[in-house]
């Protein structure tokens, strides 16, 4: 590419431009946004199915910066979790979720897939405000914070955090108990993100563990999921207020 | 050499000229997306000529505002080209009359004076059309106004001439969150503007979901024309600021030479008529959402915006 100087005739008191991060960093903080922007997506987000696609989607983000962490900082073992995230929580996962689903699917055709599109608390418009407010939240904590990076870059870090706000604030708007627990395992996303900043080379043993975990918690939440069906014969957990002595 | 004053009047013919042919490009990639054989490409240009030939008729007790508006805007349409990078990568003399919000001020008052007019004429549809598009003008405003801090962050000046000499610079400048984001919220804002689905139907006779197509219901003759004009001038002033400051500000003439001018009086349409191409996919790809939804796709336009603020102000991404 021709690199074209500062243009002639600009007022000479002006400042250069903002210095551009490299390639890398900003290809890394783009696909950082990226996996944010999902999570902001699953607000929107009218059926179930799509939103454990989503979720996939992410996790496909994921696994792509840790490959591009891993080329950049020459670190093999990233390509290796890259390849467990995707088989884990773009795979293995969606695919317990989805079978979870069906069995809690109603008969009624009309609503095949699960339409939760009216299970959010706040209208949309709003929700998206909250999230904004939450993200921000987010980016001015981070640069509180001390943290160096060793790994993809500081503003990812920020980032990270955003995506963990972002997912509690998915969690307490929708009302059924499966969009919940996306919320929760998409919030282990933006953990994971945190991780590839802070310590890019946390032992690959580390972080299998912690995928375990997430399994754990799958299973969990399956069950959570087919118990609150089987007595409440939905997903929503509208009916549990009536507990409320 | 140009005498840089030519350039400059250059500009405003280029966006006047080209811009019912860029109109007729999009309309014609829709029909073919379709599977309809579509318009003519240059039927714009003979819309506009059949209706200068026609006689104009006024609403009984429509105000000299409403004969008046059709002119007032066209005249604040081509002077924006005066302030943006259509031609040059340098900027010309009269460049530094407004910044970016300098150009949005102009595009605004040519709203107004169309919404006025609207309201002078006492039919409803028109009137309608018009208190719709100044509310949603008002919603799509703070997306301007957090990509204008965008520039503003990544330049140290609002100049579209700075922005587009720092996206040249250097690849980093273009893959940055900040600047990602920022042209996609402005890309959302350009849908919205220039009456493009998810927002409202470009050429359709539906009254309910008009919004600014509503709003020359009762011009005609060339008054009609000069306003269909004035919108197709509009859609590429966008365009250009959009490909010229943000995207794509390659060939622009470096120098006054007449080759390097004439070189980016052909790359401007032709990089506008690919961008159409991209929203006339838009177009066929998506419905059109209900009016009570088009704050969710403004609220996500304005998600973009100020995560391209935060990224840059808080971390220099």
């Amino acid at each position: 590419m021709r690199a074209v100087p500062w243009p002639p005739g600009l007022p000479a008191a002006l400042a250069p431009p903002a210095p551009a991060p490299s390639v890398y960093a900003g290809t890394a903080n783009v696909i950082a946004v990226l996996i944010l922007l999902a999570e902001f997506a699953m607000f929107r987000q009218a059926l179930l199915r799509g939103q454990v696609r989503l979720y996939a989607g992410q996790s496909v983000l994921l696994a792509a910066l840790a490959v591009l962490v891993g080329a950049d900082r020459g670190l093999p073992e990233l390509y290796v979790l890259a390849g467990v995230t995707i088989a884990l929580k773009a795979v293995a996962i969606p695919l317990v979720l989805r079978r979870l689903l069906r069995d809690t699917e109603p008969d009624d055709p009309m609503s095949a897939g699960h339409d939760i599109a009216g299970s959010g608390g706040l209208s949309l418009a709003s929700t998206v405000l909250i999230g904004i407010a939450v993200a921000a939240f987010g980016f001015f904590a981070a640069v509180a914070l001390p943290v160096r990076g060793g790994g993809a870059p500081v503003t990812a870090l920020s980032v990270s955090l955003s995506v963990v706000l972002v997912a509690i604030v998915a969690m307490i708007h929708r009302r059924d108990v499966a969009s919940q627990a996306i919320g929760l395992f998409s919030l282990e996303n933006g953990i994971s993100l945190a991780a590839l900043v802070v310590a890019a080379s946390l032992p690959l043993i580390v972080e299998v563990a912690l995928l375990v975990d997430l399994l754990l918690a799958v299973v969990v939440f399956g069950l959570l999921i087919r118990l609150h069906h089987g007595r409440a014969e939905s997903l929503s957990t509208t009916g549990l207020t009536s507990l409320r002595g | 050499m140009l005498p840089l004053p030519v350039i400059q009047v250059l500009q405003v013919l280029t966006i006047a000229g080209a811009a019912p042919g860029v109109s007729g490009v999009i309309a014609r990639a829709e029909a073919r997306l379709q599977g309809r054989r579509g318009p003519r490409v240059l039927q714009p240009y003979y819309d506009l000529a059949k209706l200068f030939r026609k006689e104009a008729l006024a609403p009984e007790g429509a105000s000299w505002v409403f004969l008046a508006a059709p002119v007032g805007a066209f005249t604040c349409y081509l002077t924006v080209p005066l302030l943006i990078p259509v031609l040059t990568a340098f900027p010309l003399p009269l460049g530094y009359m407004g910044d970016i919000l300098g150009g949005g001020f102009i595009l605004s008052l040519a709203g107004f004076l169309v919404a006025v007019a609207a309201l002078s004429t006492g039919s409803p549809y028109a009137q309608l059309g018009a208190s719709r598009a100044k509310t949603f003008a008002a919603i799509t405003e703070p997306v301007v106004l957090f990509v204008v801090f965008t520039v503003a962050l990544l330049t140290a000046t609002d100049l579209p001439y700075a922005l587009a000499a720092t996206v040249r610079s250097s690849a980093g400048q273009i893959i940055r969150p900040a600047h990602v984001l920022a042209a996609a919220a402005l890309f959302m804002v350009i849908l919205h503007e220039t009456g493009r689905i998810p927002v409202e139907t470009h050429s359709g006779t539906n009254e309910f979901g008009m919004i600014e197509e509503a709003r020359p219901f009762e011009h005609s003759g060339p008054y009609y024309a000069l306003l269909k004009w004035g919108s197709a001038a509009k859609q590429l002033i966008l365009y250009t600021i959009l490909l010229n400051v943000f995207i794509a500000p390659w060939g622009l003439a470096a120098t006054g030479a007449p080759v390097a001018v004439l070189i980016a009086m052909v790359a401007l349409p032709a990089k506008a008529c690919a961008l159409g191409c991209v929203v006339a996919v838009i177009d066929d790809s998506f419905a059109k959402l209900r009016l009570f939804k088009i704050t969710e796709f403004a609220a996500a336009a304005f998600l973009l915006a100020v995560l391209g603020v935060l990224t840059v102000y808080l971390g220099g991404g």
